[in-house]
């Protein structure tokens, strides 16, 4: 009965990181599990991408090097074009294609389970961390970190190509009659069209909490459903649910790293694309 | 009656369960409503299926998206209650 022992907190897993971090930093920069988790997506990302290129291409490829050259076909066609337009590719592409490829590596990351947890178990007098799954992109923080640059960079391109007064003024939808100060405008249109201008400022920021938001919880109830299916034995105290949970547990966790870890990087991805194609070309 | 035990955390824990619950409804119909148009339409014009596909997934997490509405704020009344 050693399993029913265990204290298993599922949610712990995901937030009492943040007050034990290996190295305490001034002004929160502290190296914690998330950091940690960061630094090994941006290795894994730029590493394997390096290796299977700089290995050479070849006209007739080999395995690794047809992956890539999907993932950047998907990345230009599926991605970058659907939402920028032409001339926003050179400086833009780039960038959601790394959106991409970095959030999809940070996804797949957080389903291999990694000896970072708080607790640790002795194994033959060694003291091992708990292995667990935990992603970076489950955490607030990094995905509000990318949705801001996604935010700063749409509203700076709109201003950059349209110029401050056309950009701002492309926010009202086109066809409401233009308010005139002298003309004949009842006070009702102009409330009217003061409320419409306060719900498109207000859509600009909801798009923030959205695109972060979606990336942050489909990857924190993911790991907390896989995590809770899996211990419910441990949860509700007794061994005859395992049939149910252990099964339940494996499906939900194949469904998460096949579909939707990739999924939610090609929204991100595709996303920031559109609102930055949207803000150069406000017209479409 | 009066209530006995942990009320304060049963109904937090019920809180979050009904938040969410409740909450998952509307996305499901709406989840269901854009895989079975895209069904009826790659069935009306299968040389579309690719376009289709794309703009399914883009309507899939955008709709799903508002279940973690639901959720964020069930938990964040879970924490501050």
């Amino acid at each position: 009965m050693i399993l029913l022992k265990v204290d298993f907190n599922p949610v712990a897993e995901f937030t009492d990181f943040v007050h034990n971090p290996y190295v305490s930093l001034p002004l929160g920069l502290d190296i914690n599990k998330a950091v940690i988790y960061l630094w090994l997506t941006a290795a894994v990302a730029i590493g394997v991408t390096l290796l299977i290129v700089r290995r050479g291409l070849k006209l007739r490829p080999d395995g690794s090097q047809t992956a890539v050259e999907v993932v950047y076909d998907m990345c230009q066609n599926q991605i970058a074009r659907g939402g920028l337009p032409e001339e926003g590719m050179r400086i833009w592409f780039p960038y959601v294609a790394t959106l991409f490829v970095f959030i999809w590596s940070m996804n797949l990351i957080g389903f291999i389970p990694l000896p970072f947890g708080e607790r640790h178990v002795d194994v033959f007098g060694l003291s091992v961390p708990e292995f667990q799954i935990y992603a970076a992109s489950a955490n607030l923080s990094v995905t509000l970190a990318l949705t801001l640059v996604t935010f700063f960079a749409t509203h700076i391109e709109g201003i950059r190509y349209n110029g401050p007064v056309k950009y701002f003024k492309s926010w009202m939808p086109s066809g409401l009659p233009s308010p005139r100060p002298f003309g004949a405008k009842t006070p009702a249109v102009l409330i009217l069209l003061g409320l419409i201008a306060v719900i498109e400022v207000l859509s600009q920021f909801v798009r923030i909490v959205s695109l972060s938001f979606r990336l942050f919880f489909n990857m924190l109830a993911g790991h907390l459903v896989i995590a809770v299916f899996l211990g419910l034995a441990s949860l509700l105290g007794t061994y005859f649910i395992l049939p149910i949970g252990i099964p339940m547990g494996v499906a939900l966790y194949l469904l998460e790293c096949t579909l939707i870890a990739g999924l939610q990087a090609f929204i991100f991805a595709t996303l920031s694309a559109i609102y930055i194609g949207g803000a150069i070309h406000p017209d479409h | 009656m009066a209530l006995e035990g942990n009320v304060h955390d049963a109904s937090r824990a019920l809180e979050l369960g009904l938040a969410t619950g409740l909450g998952a409804i509307g996305p499901g119909i709406g989840v269901g409503f854009i895989f079975g148009k895209t069904i009826e339409a790659v069935g009306r014009q299968p040389e579309l299926r690719g376009q289709l596909q794309g703009l399914m997934w883009l309507g899939f997490a955008l709709t799903e998206a508002i279940i973690f509405y639901a959720l964020g704020m069930a938990f964040v009344a879970y924490a501050i209650a």
